[in-house]
This record gives C-alpha cells, structure tokens and sequence, in this order.
C-alpha cells in the first residue's frame, strides 16, 4: 500500500513540475537568451537550473530564487567561457540576422520592438523580461537580481522610458 | 517620472516568446527523472563544511606561524642578556646593563596592520542540501605584523595576503 502511495506521489511530483515548467518554460528561457546567443546555451542554462531549484523546492513559490539561479548560472558560464563569449560577440556583431529568434513575431512593428529591446542596457533590460514576460513582481525581481523593490522598479521606468526613445528613431 | 506606459507594456506584452523545442523538454524530462544526477555545476558550489574546514586550517597555520615567530624572538632575547653580562669588564655595572638588556634587547610587538584591498558580491548559492541561499562574499587583504627591539632597532616584518570568503544567508520571501 506504501508503494502504490510511493508512486502516486511521485507521478503527481512528476505532474507537477511539466505543468510549472509549461508555464514559466518559455518566459525563463527568453531571460537566459540574454547573456548567451544561441537557443541550445540558454536551454543548458535553464535546465541546470530549474532541475537545482526544483529537486530542493518542489513549487515555484519563490520564483525570484530560480530566476537567480538563471543568472548566476549564466553568468558562470560566461565568465567560465570567456573565449567563446568573445567568439559569439563577434559572430553576432557580423551577422545580427542570424540569431535565431527570442520572440514570436508577427509584423513589422513587433520586429521594430523586439530590435529596440535588444538596444536597452542589460540592466534595465532583464528587469523588463522578468516583469513583460514571467510576471514577476518587483519584489521578486529586487531578490533575483540583489537589488531593492525600488531599484527594480526605476530599472523597469528607465527601460520603458528608454524604449519609447528608441522606438521612433527606427 | 509619471509618464503612462501601459500602450508600450500592451505591446510588449503581446509579444510572445517563442515555444519550447520538443528536443528540450525531452532532455529536461531526462534529467528530472535522473534522481542520482545531480545538476552541472553542482560540484562547483563551496559547502559550507569545506569552506569552514579550510579556512579553520588555514588560520590555524597562521596562528602557529605568528606564535612560531613570537616564541623564537624572546628565546634570542635571554641569550643576549647572558652575553652581555658575561663579557662585561665592569661587574658592578653589568647587573644594571643586563637588566636594561632584559627589557630592551627583546623582539615587542609594534604594529598590525590589516588592508583590505578587494571586495567582490559574487551572488546567491545554494548550500550543500540547503534550501535556503547563500550570499557568496570574497574579500581579498593582506596582514602585516612588526616587532620591533628596542635595544638593537632591529626590526621583524611579516606580511601575508589573506583570502576570505562569507557566505551571507539570504533570507527568502
């Protein structure tokens, strides 16, 4: 009976975390496509450390640790791979259309946006992936990224205001 | 700063990122069902235990070091003192130099100085079977000890660079 109880647990464990990573999935990895270039980089990210976060968690109650954990580990890898980073640097700067694509798009107007994002300093940037598109709260994000709610908040002001800038130069 | 963005956050928002690939979530479903692997990286954390083990170590050998150093300096005091009241023309006299010399011809601590000349925030962790993250702080100093003998104005300078590492708890929402 304690086996049959055994398994059933782990199945909805199992459960579980396909539905939690349906949801947060693509949102997680879009914030781990912005220290590296290719989609398989940010999938190896993610998955180190969603697989950390939730063998210890089992829940996504405290999303800005594993938005942390993203960072962190990214940017280990980075400074870990400093060669290829400069590799991929150059390989981007040569051919921007060839980076395989963080967002759907659908018209012009989104391409315009979505190139517009790519301008923002990297600090304001992430903020605005973590509130857009993970819809973490700017207590969450001051925690993901060590910085107070209201730093997190002047980032994501700044990025906006930033944005809307940018945006009619195009 | 209380410009209205919600027509920008609208248009954000109806960007969406693109899906996962099958060929990930395939890989993922691996790893996950693997409860004997642990993650990449995983070995790359300081434990807590480690940590506290080699830094215990590490003091302990620069306590033994100073002590070390201490113990040899007043050995080589006494040893002075009986040669000067040895050689000595003067007997009358010698009693007094001698205990001048046992005062003033001894290495005395003079000075200690610590610089911390780095610091770095190298981000949250998660500790050994921990739930709870850690705050990774590396500060890198150097110490400096002096002895001085008064008697002689030789001097005895020990400097030597020191590595510390704080894991801060971090505590969660």
């Amino acid at each position: 009976m304690k086996d049959r109880e055994k398994v059933m647990d782990n199945v909805a464990t199992h459960e579980d975390w396909r539905v939690c990573f349906s949801e947060v999935g693509p949102g997680l990895l879009l914030f781990a496509r912005q220290w590296v270039q290719s989609t398989a980089d940010a999938e190896d990210i993610v998955q180190e450390a969603f697989v950390r976060f939730w063998r210890r968690n089992h829940n996504l109650a405290n999303r800005g640790l594993l938005y942390a954990m993203v960072r962190s580990i990214a940017l280990d890898l980075i400074r870990r791979d400093s060669r290829r980073a400069r590799r991929e640097a150059v390989v981007v700067s040569e051919s921007e259309h060839s980076v395989e694509p963080q967002l759907q798009l659908e018209n012009e107007s989104q391409q315009a946006l979505a190139m517009a994002l790519q301008r923002l300093p990297s600090d304001q940037r992430e903020v605005l992936v973590m509130k857009i598109w993970n819809d973490l709260t700017f207590a969450e994000i001051g925690e993901a990224l060590g910085v107070s709610q209201n730093t997190a908040a002047s980032r994501y002001r700044y990025g906006l205001a930033a944005l809307r800038k940018i945006l009619p130069a195009q | 700063m209380n410009e209205d963005f919600s027509e920008l956050e609208a248009q954000l928002k109806a960007l969406r990122p693109a899906p996962l690939r099958e060929s990930f979530v395939t890989r993922l479903e691996q790893a996950m069902s693997d409860p004997a692997a642990p993650a990449d990286g995983y070995d790359k954390i300081i434990r807590p235990v480690q940590f506290r083990t080699r830094w215990l170590v590490g003091l302990g050998l620069a306590a033994a070091a100073a002590l070390l150093l201490l113990v040899r300096a007043n050995f080589q005091a006494p040893q002075g003192e009986k040669r000067v009241a040895s050689s000595s023309p003067e007997p009358t006299v010698a009693p007094v130099r001698a205990s001048e010399g046992a005062i003033q011809n001894t290495f005395i601590p003079a000075s200690h100085t610590e610089v911390v000349y780095h610091q770095r925030d190298e981000g949250l962790l998660f500790a050994h079977n921990s739930d709870q993250p850690v705050r990774r702080l590396r500060s890198l100093s150097r110490e400096t000890l002096e002895w001085k003998n008064p008697a002689t104005g030789a001097s005895l300078c020990v400097s030597y660079p020191r590595e510390q590492v704080e894991l801060v708890p971090v505590s969660g929402q």
